[in-house]
């Protein structure tokens, strides 16, 4: 039982935690200020200490470096005690095992800091094995460049004897290098130790500006996290050694781990900076769910594929304006674009569709084109149109068109004719979509209050919880979705949030869901009645595939409520502390 | 336990692990040796109790340790230098002898006044070397002045002794104690004696005239430096205090191939001592009532006690200095920036952490 650290804010596999010293102190942080070391058994016999709850008390260790054998370890393993204060104890990333501690000092750490493949191995091991309400602690390691990769991964606590012993051995460290003091002819930083004049700043300056810098790291990193931008912070600044990126792309091929732990829906911006933002679980997880889940229910029209906008959501733009001047909703518009790859009408508002923000500079990189391709493909697969209107430019876009054109059976017809929003091109659309129907607004909602449905909770879900009774009320992007007629003559399902582009449920919508065959997020508790949120503690199981952010149906003996995790459900049945599902909705039984 | 041997200590699991270990990293080793020629022969000088003299020094190739063949010391990779088979007979260990004799009359000014004679195992040992090739020697060094053989204690008997001093021979045993503190012998180190068992083979030895010359290691693995250090000024003290025990000989801990201590130091986890290590147990213990020394291996290389590259030499010369002199004054004529550094390491560096600096 964790007793003294708890997560508040979980952003992937990075978290803003509390531990609850007498003066609390929000991780990632350093630890130095607050540690005491009860002392390694390797040297002599170690008492347990009577601790404090000022201090994050080491208890007696034998730690075990990296290059120790496993024999060694089983046999020289140290049993932690069971104590009421706050706590860490040292293993080694493999040997990691939970002994109701709130921290783990990885002892093996200089191993593998500084190779990406040890390093995801020991980190993803360790996070797997432990409780996630637990830090991960790595002393003697941490410097102002990799600390945000560190965390990224799924650190917890730092602290400050690398960057202060480097400083004194002459390396000045700062967030995007380490260089040697005596080649540095001005101090490219303005930190208290920094003013000190060039001429007189010595190794022991030097050593303060390091853990300056390292402070500084710290404060942008749990400031990223509160943010939910960790990882378009580390995608630029990774750059900066090679290590790092090598670490953040191997993450990225570890998809079951940071799946579980990215947020469904954010209301932050997604910077789409780089080419491993293709590779970013938000991304891939869109187009997963858009081939394999969405369904277009408007494909007795065209598909018109459209460029993308730097406006979101797109129809907000003034191209997208002119498009649909043009179309008159007599085609299905689908937008496409790098790095999201198609994104129906129906979803232009769901994350990170509207939240992402790309370089243009209109030339596309060969990854880009074969990743559009590839979710066009799928798309078409699934969704039966009789025919592709392609208004779209030549760059990338129309190469991406005719591989995929050369690939289904669906035809596909050109209509640009130099820029998408010329009059002749504009012109060249309309007259493409001659004598098709217009289909109704009442339609077009429907399919959007479907389209996110099958987007949340699965394959077929818009069908399952919306057939033919449902009513749609409130103006796109805010639309409410009712049963048996509106207003008091009918029920209340749900709502579409804008900011996100997902529906949050009422308790009509929640028991709907429950009875549909659509698969439920289920979160399990004990008798009582939930108000506010629920607290992990309260949690007796819950689905496998819910992720924060995810919407949920919470029962129990007494209660039925609809909510949104906070939490994944893996977390929720693992934590003992921590809100795990805010409360939109609840109802005694 | 009364009576120490490799065999009956090979029990309790910590014990049992390191010699697994260390069977399984030995068996990586495929050299093998001639017997006829010794492991390594060197002439140099030494402090003693009657001064500095002129020292053969001499690693006999024994077919090595006994207790190594059970797995043995996670520092020592001298086994790996001993004859395949496992012994070797008395006419091939005393044509060694002859090699070294002949590399003395090549190298050194006359004879030299000191013999040290190692074996990476128990000369004591008649099982290494048969007590007829022991008498032999001693007959062959009887001119000499002074002669130290390397035994673990439970070898160290009077009567095995006696065949050097009754020749007239000034009569040392190098005993590799590596420390005073029984846990850190065991668990660190993985040897198999405690410390009760070197101060009866002081008394032993003593008992026929010898003396002993005490061998501690400086920064086992899992020690982090300031533990290290701290493990070796308490040793050299309670070394001292043990009658019989004239001389500490302390030595860092250097990376030899085919044991523990190169894996760890291969993946990251071990860094051999600072020399600033070495001077600072000199310094603070330079008023023990024996004569304390140190000969660091490999000084100023990754794999041997070092600091920042700029200074070992000075320091090294430093140590040097001091082994024959005793004075730690030395130590205040040399000086590097790399101190504060080392400094640093001594507060900060924890088993958890280690290597802090490389």
């Amino acid at each position: 039982m964790t007793d003294h650290f708890e997560v508040h804010e979980r952003d992937g596999a990075a978290r803003l935690g509390e531990l609850r010293l007498a003066d609390p102190v929000t991780t990632p942080a350093l630890a130095d200020p607050f540690l005491e070391d009860a002392g390694s058994l390797w040297a002599a016999e170690q008492e347990v200490p009577d601790g404090d709850d000022d201090a994050l008390t080491v208890l007696p260790h034998r730690a075990f470096p990296a290059g120790t054998r496993d024999p060694v370890k089983e046999s020289f393993r140290v049993d932690g005690p069971d104590v009421d204060y706050p706590s860490a104890v040292v293993v080694a990333a493999d040997d990691a095992r939970d002994v109701g501690a709130d921290a783990y000092l990885l002892s093996d750490a200089e191993g593998f800091v500084g190779h990406a493949a040890a390093f995801v191995e020991a980190i993803v091991e360790v996070r797997e094995t432990l409780p996630t309400d637990t830090a991960v602690f790595l002393s003697g390691v941490a410097t102002p460049r990799n600390a945000a990769t560190l965390v990224y991964a799924g650190v917890d606590l730092l602290d400050a004897t690398k960057a202060r012993a480097r400083g004194l051995e002459g390396m000045y460290l700062t967030d995007e290098g380490e260089y040697f003091l005596e080649d540095l002819e001005e101090l490219p930083c303005a930190c208290p130790a920094c003013a000190t004049p060039r001429e007189e700043f010595d190794r022991a300056d030097c050593a303060a500006h390091n853990v300056n810098a390292l402070k500084a790291e710290l404060r942008r990193i749990r400031h990223r996290i509160r943010e939910g931008r960790l990882r378009d912070y580390v995608e630029g600044q990774a750059r900066h050694d090679q290590w790092l990126t090598a670490t953040m792309r191997r993450l990225d091929d570890q998809w079951a781990y940071l799946e579980e732990r990215t947020p469904l829906i954010r209301d932050s911006e997604l910077t789409a900076a780089t080419e491993d933002t293709l590779s970013r679980v938000e991304i891939q997880r869109f187009a997963d769910r858009v081939t394999s889940r969405y369904r277009s229910r408007l494909t007795d029209h065209p598909l018109v594929l459209v460029p993308c906008s730097a406006t979101k959501p797109y129809s907000d733009s003034q191209s997208h304006r002119q498009f649909h001047d043009a179309i008159q909703w007599r085609g299905h518009v689908a937008s496409m674009t790098s790095p999201i790859g198609v994104v129906p009408q129906e979803l232009e508002t769901t994350y990170p569709a509207q939240h992402y923000d790309s370089v243009v500079t209109g030339d596309w990189s060969g990854d880009e084109i074969e990743f559009v391709a590839e979710v066009l493909r799928r798309y078409l697969e699934r969704n039966d149109y009789p025919r592709v209107i392609a208004h779209v430019p030549e760059d990338g876009y129309r190469e991406i068109c005719e591989r995929v054109a050369a690939e289904v059976d669906t035809p596909f017809e050109y209509t640009c004719v130099d820029h998408p929003t010329t009059d002749e091109s504009l012109g060249e659309l309309n007259a493409a979509l001659q004598g098709e129907d217009a289909y109704r607004k009442r339609e077009r909602e429907h399919a959007t209050v479907r389209a996110l449905a099958d987007y949340q909770l699965g394959d077929g879900a818009g069908d399952a919880l919306f057939p033919e009774d449902l009513r749609t009320t409130g103006r796109y992007p805010k639309i409410q979705s009712w049963t048996d007629g509106v207003g008091d003559d009918g029920t209340q399902l749900a709502t579409m949030v804008p900011q996100y582009g997902v529906h949050s449920f009422t308790l009509a919508g929640g028991k709907r869901w429950v009875e549909s065959d659509a698969p439920t997020k289920r979160v399990e508790i004990d008798g009582f009645v939930p108000r506010g949120s629920v607290l992990a503690p309260g949690v007796l199981d819950a689905s496998d595939d819910i992720r924060p952010g995810d919407e949920v149906v919470i029962e129990g003996p007494k209660a039925f409520a609809v909510g949104r995790a906070a939490m994944s459900g893996p977390e929720m049945v693992d934590s003992s502390r921590g809100i795990a599902v805010e409360i939109r909705h609840s109802e005694e039984k | 336990m009364s009576k120490p041997s490799p065999e009956a200590f090979e029990e309790g699991r910590g014990m049992d692990a390191h010699n697994e270990v260390m069977r399984d990293i030995r068996a990586e080793k495929s050299e093998t040796y001639d017997p006829h020629e010794p492991t390594r022969v060197w002439v140099d000088e030494d402090n003693t109790p009657d001064g500095v003299k002129q020292s053969l020094t001499i690693i006999l190739n024994t077919g090595g340790c006994r207790w190594a063949r059970a797995g043995g010391c996670t520092m020592c990779g001298y086994v790996a230098e001993s004859v395949e088979g496992g012994s070797v007979a008395h006419e091939a260990l005393m044509d060694q002898i002859q090699v070294c004799l002949d590399h003395e009359a090549e190298n050194a000014e006359g004879t030299a006044d000191l013999i040290k004679i190692y074996t990476s195992g128990s000369f004591l040992d008649e099982r290494e070397v048969p007590a007829e090739t022991r008498r032999a020697i001693a007959e062959t060094f009887a001119d000499r002045e002074r002669i130290v053989v390397e035994s673990l204690p439970d070898f160290v008997e009077a009567d095995r002794v006696s065949d050097f001093t009754d020749v007239g021979l000034e009569t040392d045993v190098a005993v590799g104690l590596e420390t005073a503190t029984d846990r850190v012998r065991r668990d660190c180190v993985n040897k198999y004696f405690e410390f009760a068992d070197f101060e009866d083979a002081c008394a032993e030895a003593r008992s026929v005239g010898a003396g002993v010359k005490a061998y501690l290691l400086l920064k086992p693995p899992f020690l982090a430096e300031p533990e290290a250090a701290a493990d070796m000024i308490d040793s050299i003290e309670r070394c001292a205090d043990v009658e019989g025990c004239h001389t500490v000989s302390m030595n860092p801990c250097n990376v030899q191939r085919y044991t523990m201590v190169d894996e760890l130091f291969f993946e990251g986890g071990y860094r051999p001592p600072w020399l600033w290590t070495v001077a600072h147990v000199l310094e603070e213990t330079a008023d023990v009532d024996a004569i304390v020394v140190s000969d660091p291996v490999g000084h100023g290389s990754e794999r041997g006690a070092h600091n920042c590259g700029e200074c070992d030499d000075r320091v090294q010369t430093a140590i040097k200095d001091f082994d024959l002199r005793q004075d730690p004054s030395v130590f205040e004529q040399v000086s590097c920036e790399c101190e504060a550094t080392w400094e640093y390491v001594m507060d900060a560096e924890t088993s958890y952490n280690m290597p802090l600096v490389r």
